[in-house]
């Protein structure tokens, strides 16, 4: 019979201790975890868009990025000034790419992107659709080097510089309906003031597919 | 143009809060498994990898890029519980009551490795979490650590014989020089 060495002897009983533990789990939600933390660096804090004139700039300059040929179908806002609250537009690659400038119209937002083969949930009202159920992944990829990238990011990748490699503008939520798996689907939600359409903080987030929560 | 940059900044900082939220979700049981491992107390546990987690989302930039994020936010969480047994030490010179109820909780708290464990210097112990239970290689444990690998050998090697020295009945086959 093989021995085992020291080490190996104090890692194994290591991982039973742990393993035995399987029940024991964390329950403070991830919001709780980072408003402590932006609570304490509040001047890095943001969120706030003011001011129509800024807002059109930025819609230049995201529909500037977006090539003429990709099918579009954009959202509209009430007030005043008639600007697209969201745009919804096909990549060559498959993937679909949703840019935002107000958080109105979320019924036609969920409508197109259900139309477009994207199972999902839509709320702007500050509050995730309750019928939803979030997806946890309990195997958590450690094996992994180099930055964070697990199941949700490859579903969902938020404009960034890290996708700005990719052709995807800054200001962009890219969806990759290819990774999403059987029984799969998307919610979207904002938090901040509800009403606020120019105030708003996205969020998006992987769910179970049911009638209720996204449709099918 | 200050407007389209706070809008990209903002687009920037939901990207992060969307990898943060992943992450969390994946590493939050784990680590607290360990941590409770070392610490022994279940409400510890609890509150000092919360606090972790805190500082990690407060250098999300930096901690996304680290080879083993999970591993900073274990060895962030054992470093606020020997700032926090420095503290009750000098406010509450009394017995371990915490870890006798912990320990009868969890069984698995309750076998002779993790009490040796808990009772190695912080560094030796952080070096055998590190090393062996979250499985890291030398050169991230070191860079986790903020130590040379020399040092971490060093540190597993006094950890390890500090272990055996407290546990006899240990089964294991000396290796061959």
């Amino acid at each position: 019979m093989n021995g085992t060495s020291l080490s190996d002897a104090v890692r194994s009983g290591l991982a039973e201790a742990r393993d035995s533990l399987s029940t024991v789990h964390m329950t403070i939600p991830a919001s709780n975890i980072m408003a402590r933390a932006d609570q304490a660096r509040r001047h890095r804090r943001l969120g706030v868009l003011a001011g129509a004139g800024g807002l059109a700039a930025a819609a230049v300059a995201v529909s500037a990025a977006l090539p003429a040929s990709h099918h579009q179908t954009a959202g509209h806002s009430e007030p005043a000034v008639r600007l697209a609250a969201w745009a919804v537009t096909r990549l060559a690659d498959g993937n679909i790419q949703v840019t935002f400038r107000e958080a109105t119209d979320p019924a036609g937002l969920q409508r197109t992107l259900r139309a477009d083969g994207v199972p999902a949930s839509v709320t702007f009202t500050g509050q995730r659709n309750p019928a939803c159920r979030s997806i946890t992944f309990p195997a958590p990829p450690f094996s992994d080097k180099g930055a964070f990238r697990g199941p949700l990011t490859k579903v969902l990748s938020f404009g960034g510089p890290a996708n700005t490699a990719y052709g995807y503008p800054k200001d962009a939520l890219v969806i990759h309906p290819s990774a999403l798996r059987r029984g799969e689907g998307i919610q979207i939600w904002t938090a901040g003031t509800p009403g606020a359409a120019d105030n708003f903080e996205l969020h998006a987030g992987l769910v179970q597919a049911s009638p209720q929560c996204t449709g099918s | 143009m200050q407007e389209i940059w706070l809008l990209r900044r903002v687009w920037d900082v939901d990207s992060d809060r969307l990898e943060f939220e992943e992450f969390y979700t994946a590493a939050r049981d784990h680590c607290l498994r360990v941590v409770l491992i070392s610490v022994g107390d279940r409400h510890l546990a609890d509150d000092l990898v919360a606090e972790a987690f805190t500082r990690a989302w407060a250098s999300w930039r930096k901690v996304r890029g680290h080879p083993a994020p999970h591993a900073w936010v274990v060895r962030t969480a054992l470093n606020l519980h020997v700032s926090w047994w420095r503290r009750r030490r000098r406010e509450v010179p009394l017995g371990s009551q915490g870890e006798a109820v912990a320990a009868s909780e969890y069984p698995g708290l309750d076998n002779s490795l993790v009490a040796a464990l808990r009772r190695l210097p912080a560094r030796q112990r952080e070096v055998i979490v590190l090393r062996l239970l979250l499985d890291l290689d030398t050169a991230t444990t070191a860079q986790t650590l903020g130590m040379s690998s020399g040092t971490v050998a060093s540190y597993l090697h006094r950890g390890l014989a500090g272990l055996r020295r407290d546990i006899p009945a240990l089964k294991y086959q000396e290796q061959m020089k």
